[in-house]
């Protein structure tokens, strides 16, 4: 099985709402590689908001999101859908 | 002094209350309109039609209970043209500012560098507003028009419940044809602590019913920008606090709970307006700054560019000014004014929809980072 490689993808100290355009930037960026499960993007944010529209936004275009709290703020994690 | 101190120690606990529950839902009426325009996402503004409909129900049922004639009226003051133009000015500059006058206060509780600057634009602002009072007054009469009265049902001569009732009908089909738009985003159950945006309308209608009880008129805060602005020019420049016309109108406020009127202005002095808005205030920035200290989320965030940071600087000032421009923030044009059918409210709502577009295109072009420029 392929290891899937992380790409990260840093978001601080960002007016609303350029945390999601910047994070659905490097989505599109990646897309391809995200949708063959090839890769997982890890996007990191300070931003309470985004935590609600970033995975919003990548459930719309097919991906699959996972939210976990850190110590410095949020971790958004985007991989491949599950169907 | 007693039923003051018991009006200030409650309205600090509705504060608090407002203040949490925005933390953790992120209500922000900002992004309901900014959001629409650039995303064309709905679930903002369906939240915002939840809050202002079950408001028109729950402030008609106190008003009916209480017995009194109306209550709130002297707020938004006769219809005037200007109004449009205020709220217009208003939406642009909460789109640069990245949140409302309420939306700065629960966003610097949780921590955020950028509301302070939104903070000082805001009083700015209102200071700048103090300069232009007299000659905004005079153009505010010449453009007031239809009968002199605040509200639809005072206009048509209708009782206040056939509005609300076509309200509930107008809001019960929108959610019967199209539920989807209503429910919770989906995995939202996934973050510790978060209220979906409709959870907390729900809630904030009762923050403000308690608010209209407890002051016999909704929730209000930008008054107190000026204060802080008159204030600080007791400090520096009291000759010309003394000179400017608009720090020295005042207005009786009456609360329920408080025998007699209290003067109400915002000249420099500890008066109706300190006493209901300032525990207000403090309530909101302490009551986000617990709630995200107690899901352990509460630190101070990154420092943004000076392009983001200028733009909220700019985006506060708009607002401080507009607010007084158009006798009101959004809060309490939307969440106070529309349940109610004041026509002041309906016009500052025509001019902040092309103000949060035209705020939208601004930001877009002049403020995101420079590969986002579309």
């Amino acid at each position: 099985m392929n290891k899937v490689k992380i790409e990260k993808f840093d978001v601080y100290g960002q007016v609303c709402p350029s945390t999601l355009l910047l994070a659905l930037r490097e989505v599109n960026r990646l897309q391809d590689e995200l949708h063959r499960g090839e890769v997982q993007l890890d996007i990191r944010t300070d931003n309470r908001f985004a935590t609600a529209t970033i995975p919003n936004a990548v459930r719309n275009m097919g991906f699959d999101a996972k939210v976990r709290k850190e110590e410095d703020g949020y971790l958004i994690q985007v991989c491949a859908g599950r169907d | 002094m007693f039923p003051v101190l018991t009006t200030m120690l409650l309205g600090l606990f509705l504060g608090l209350l407002a203040g949490a529950i925005m933390q953790r839902s992120d209500f922000c009426m900002t992004a309901t309109f900014r959001d629409f325009f650039l995303f064309r996402s709905t679930t903002l503004l369906a939240s915002l039609l939840i809050l202002v409909t079950l408001s028109a129900i729950l402030f008609e049922l106190v008003r009916t209970l209480a017995g009194t004639e109306s209550f709130a009226l002297p707020v938004f003051g006769v219809p005037s043209l200007v109004t449009v133009f205020g709220g217009g000015l208003f939406g642009v500059g909460m789109v640069l500012a990245g949140g409302c006058v309420v939306g700065t206060l629960y966003r610097l509780g949780s921590g955020s560098r950028l509301a302070l600057w939104a903070l000082i634009g805001l009083i700015a602002g209102s200071a700048l507003y103090a300069e232009i009072h007299p000659f905004w007054s005079t153009l505010k009469k010449m453009t007031s028009f239809g009968p002199q009265t605040v509200t639809l049902p005072q206009w048509s001569g209708l009782p206040p419940w056939v509005f609300v009732l076509s309200l509930m009908v107008a809001t019960g089909l929108l959610i019967f044809w199209r539920p989807q738009t209503f429910a919770p985003l989906p995995g939202w159950r996934e973050m510790k602590g978060y209220i979906p945006p409709l959870y907390a309308a729900l809630a904030l209608a009762g923050v403000g019913a308690l608010s209209v009880i407890l002051y016999g008129r909704s929730l209000g805060v930008t008054t107190s920008y000026a204060k802080l602005a008159a204030h600080l020019e007791q400090l520096l420049i009291p000759g010309h606090l003394a000179a400017t016309p608009f720090f020295q109108t005042q207005t009786p406020i009456v609360f329920p709970f408080v025998p007699g009127p209290l003067i109400a202005g915002p000249g420099p002095t500890f008066d109706g307006i300190a006493v209901m808005q300032y525990p207000l205030i403090i309530g909101i920035i302490l009551g986000s700054a617990l709630s995200a200290w107690q899901l352990g989320e509460w630190r101070w965030s990154a420092a943004a560019n000076w392009r983001q940071t200028s733009s909220v600087l700019v985006g506060g000032l708009l607002m401080g000014l507009a607010s007084r421009m158009a006798a009101g923030c959004n809060i309490q044009h939307l969440w106070g004014g529309l349940p109610i059918f004041s026509v002041q409210s309906l016009l500052f709502l025509a001019g902040i929809l092309p103000g949060v577009w035209l705020g939208g295109r601004l930001l877009i072009r002049w403020v995101l980072p420079e590969n986002l420029r579309r």
